[in-house]
């Protein structure tokens, strides 16, 4: 290991980062850009207000308390539809997924069952609901349980069973905190895996290893100018995603050392494995083909976007097997539910593969054609 | 050891296969200290393999190969720190400025940066010196690339095809550059396909063909050794000057510019062809008169026409 070597490969390589827009792009905005669209779309769903129409077709005193005793719930914004209206045409005209019907005699059903108690009368809500819309079920829900707790009210009996939450997290947390150490990791491995085989396909491929090797700098040199210069970008790159999600989202994340081992850990795992694709493909298109095909499961699979216990059986076993899995769970038990124990696991069997695909990577770069 | 002394490098029977290809075929030579040595030969002749394994960068098949001294098999770091390369093709970081490409080549050899402006001035790439890689010309990009295979100050320098692709202007550039290389007394071990480079900078030439070596002597040398006649070329002829040159005994050839071109044996035979040209009441625009050049003795060697601009002149029949 030479020093002087690393650091002139280090300059080369930050001056090459800086100097091309479109590698700066790719990899400190675009990782901000996937937050903040993210971040915006699953804002605080749990406190999330829907739109609700309500059509009353009774038009009496009783529906109207109906109708404002939804309203206080505070989960709905309500739209009136006026009762010469069609519910349904009105839903689809106004892009309303759902629309509340109080039917006529409702008031007439409520005096019945006040004074005589007479079970046969209720009354019978229409829900015009439109089934492919995204969120809707979520609304009917809470629909029903606001419902339900009228219900119960009316009925003038104390509730029996009742529910009291205790969060297995210190804090409460939101989906943004949950996909922002994800994007961290996706980030950092992205950049590592791309990075390292872009670069050395690339240099092998014009011939700039050929003159390298005729010059005194060795392999593992090269290697660990590689990893280093990935590092710092990465510290740089997820420095900046934790500044934009503090300012947009406000997140609530545990930072410490633990971040640093995960993001160090990311970077020694994917450069090395960078190294072993740039080698086994000889091309730069098929080295770059190959690190696709590794990588988009390894986005979908391994709990970036959304957690894997959403996913069928096999999948889950499957992402098991995927490094970047243990980065995201590492990182999460870190900056979420602050777990040492969990992060320590993550970071043992995470180092475990680094340390092997790294040693492969050293191991089989080498700057010549071996012809 | 006088003899290690002399030397700086010795191929000793090297043979190179590469699957059931023979690249080079059990070839042997030395290159002198001093000396601008030249591999002269077509596109897959074996040059690149050769320089390739000399400068320890390629394995060989067999054979003994030495450089300064040292096996190139067994002593690579020691080789690579004392030679200095250009490889076919040059290429380096698009992004990176020539100057920052020459200092980033000079700290690898663990040397000051300061020397940079030296090479930069070596080059006379000084005007160009803050522009990135990707933005220079293929002969600029060459000429950065002798500079960067000089960083080590070598005892010993591989020039492979150094003027490949280059517009004549921009080749003689390099030229210039490489005579300011031979002035100094470098060892060059150049590999080229053009005649003209060859018999410009060389001291002794190496024609290589299909892996083996089928001469190899001082440029002057080689012409002489090789073909002793002399080509007599009349430019612009006027009337029937063809007839009468083949009257007295000789074989005129048409050239695609309309000169006529006598090859002769013997110098006396000029006089008795421009005489009888004159007496049969021809005329022409002008004459010349000289020794075969490199690439006709390349032609009579190897039966191969070396690059195609020039197979269309090609008269030694
Ligand atoms: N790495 C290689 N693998 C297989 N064949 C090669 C390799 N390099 C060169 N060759 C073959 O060896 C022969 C000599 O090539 P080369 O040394 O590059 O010639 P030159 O430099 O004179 O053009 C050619 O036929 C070429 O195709
Ligand atoms: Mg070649």
């Amino acid at each position: 290991m030479n020093l002087h070597v690393i650091g002139a490969n280090l300059t080369v390589s930050i001056k090459s980062f800086y100097r091309d827009k479109t590698v700066v792009f790719f990899r400190i905005a675009f990782p901000v850009i996937l937050i903040l669209v993210f971040g915006t779309i699953f804002m605080d769903r749990g406190n999330e207000i829907f739109a609700l129409g309500i059509q009353d077709l009774d038009r009496t005193k009783a529906s109207a308390q109906i109708a404002h005793a939804i309203g206080l719930s505070g989960r709905f914004k309500i739209t009136k539809v006026a009762p010469g209206l069609d519910a349904t045409q009105f839903a689809k005209d106004h892009k309303l997924n759902l629309v509340l019907v109080i039917p006529k005699g409702s008031e007439e059903s409520l005096v019945r069952r006040m004074k005589s108690d007479d079970p046969k009368a209720f009354v019978s809500l229409r829900a015009v609901h439109d089934p492919s819309s995204f969120g809707v079920s979520t609304k009917m829900q809470v629909l029903s349980m606001v419902l339900a707790a009228m219900n119960q009210k009316m009925s003038g009996k104390a509730a029996f069973i009742k529910l009291s939450e205790t969060s297995i997290l210190k804090k409460k947390y939101r989906f943004i905190e949950f996909f922002v150490p994800g994007i961290i990791a996706l980030a950092v491995m992205t950049a590592s895996l791309f990075g390292s085989v872009n670069v050395n396909a690339e240099l092998r491929q014009k011939g700039v290893f050929r003159k390298l090797s005729t010059t005194p700098i060795t392999r593992t040199d090269w290697i660990l100018s590689t990893v280093l210069y990935q590092f710092i970008l990465a510290v740089i790159s997820t420095i900046v995603m934790l500044l934009v999600s503090y300012a947009a989202f406000n997140v609530s994340l545990a930072i410490n050392a633990w971040l640093l081992v995960f993001v160090a850990l990311d970077v020694f795992t994917f450069v090395g494995l960078g190294m072993i694709l740039s080698r086994v493909a000889k091309e730069a298109e098929s080295a770059a083909a190959a690190s696709d095909a590794l990588m988009f499961p390894m986005m979908f699979l391994s709990g970036t976007f959304f957690p894997i216990e959403m996913m069928p059986d096999f999948l889950q076993k499957f992402a098991k097997v995927l490094p970047l899995y243990y980065v995201n769970e590492g990182l999460r038990a870190s900056m979420v539910s602050v777990d040492n124990m969990a992060a320590l696991k993550s970071a043992a069997i995470i180092g475990v593969f680094a340390v092997v695909v790294f040693v492969l990577g050293i191991m089989i770069t080498s700057f010549g054609d071996e012809a | 050891m006088i003899k290690d002394n002399q030397y700086a490098i010795e191929v000793d029977g090297l043979t190179k296969r590469y699957g059931g290809l023979l690249a080079v075929n059990n070839i042997s030579f030395t290159v002198r200290k001093g000396e601008v040595f030249a591999f002269l030969g077509v596109n897959g002749a074996g040059k690149t393999t050769t320089v390739e394994i000399i400068e320890t960068i390629r394995p060989l098949t067999s054979g003994r190969v030495s450089i300064l001294g040292m096996d190139v098999t067994k002593k690579k770091r020691d080789i690579i720190r004392r030679i200095g390369v250009l490889p076919q093709g040059f290429n380096s970081f698009d992004r990176i400025t020539v100057r920052e490409t020459i200092q980033y080549f000079l700290r690898l050899f663990g040397r000051s940066n300061s020397e940079a402006d030296g090479l930069i001035n070596l080059v006379d790439l000084k005007e160009k010196s803050t522009e990135q890689f990707k933005t220079l010309s293929g002969g600029l990009k060459q000429r950065l690339g002798i500079a960067v295979a000089l960083v080590n100050d070598p005892e010993v320098v591989f020039l492979d095809e150094p003027t490949t692709g280059l517009d004549p202007r921009s080749r003689r550039e390099v030229w210039d550059v490489l005579l300011s290389l031979k002035n100094k007394g470098k060892t060059v071990f150049l590999t080229t396909h053009y005649m003209e480079e060859a018999e410009l900078l060389a001291d002794r030439v190496a024609i290589i063909h299909k892996g083996k070596i089928i001469a190899i002597d001082p440029p002057a040398q080689l012409t002489e050794d090789y073909d002793n006649y002399i080509i007599l070329t009349l430019k612009s002829p006027k009337g029937k000057a063809s007839e009468i040159i083949r009257e007295v005994g000789f074989e005129p050839i048409n050239d695609k510019r309309g000169d006529i071109k006598v090859r002769l044996e013997h110098t006396e035979d000029v006089q008795r062809i421009l005489n009888a040209v004159k007496e049969g009441g021809a005329s022409f625009h002008g004459l010349d008169v000289r020794t075969p050049n490199l690439e006709e003795v390349f032609l009579k060697l190897t039966g191969d026409s070396i690059h195609e601009e020039t197979a269309g002149e090609r008269l030694a029949k």
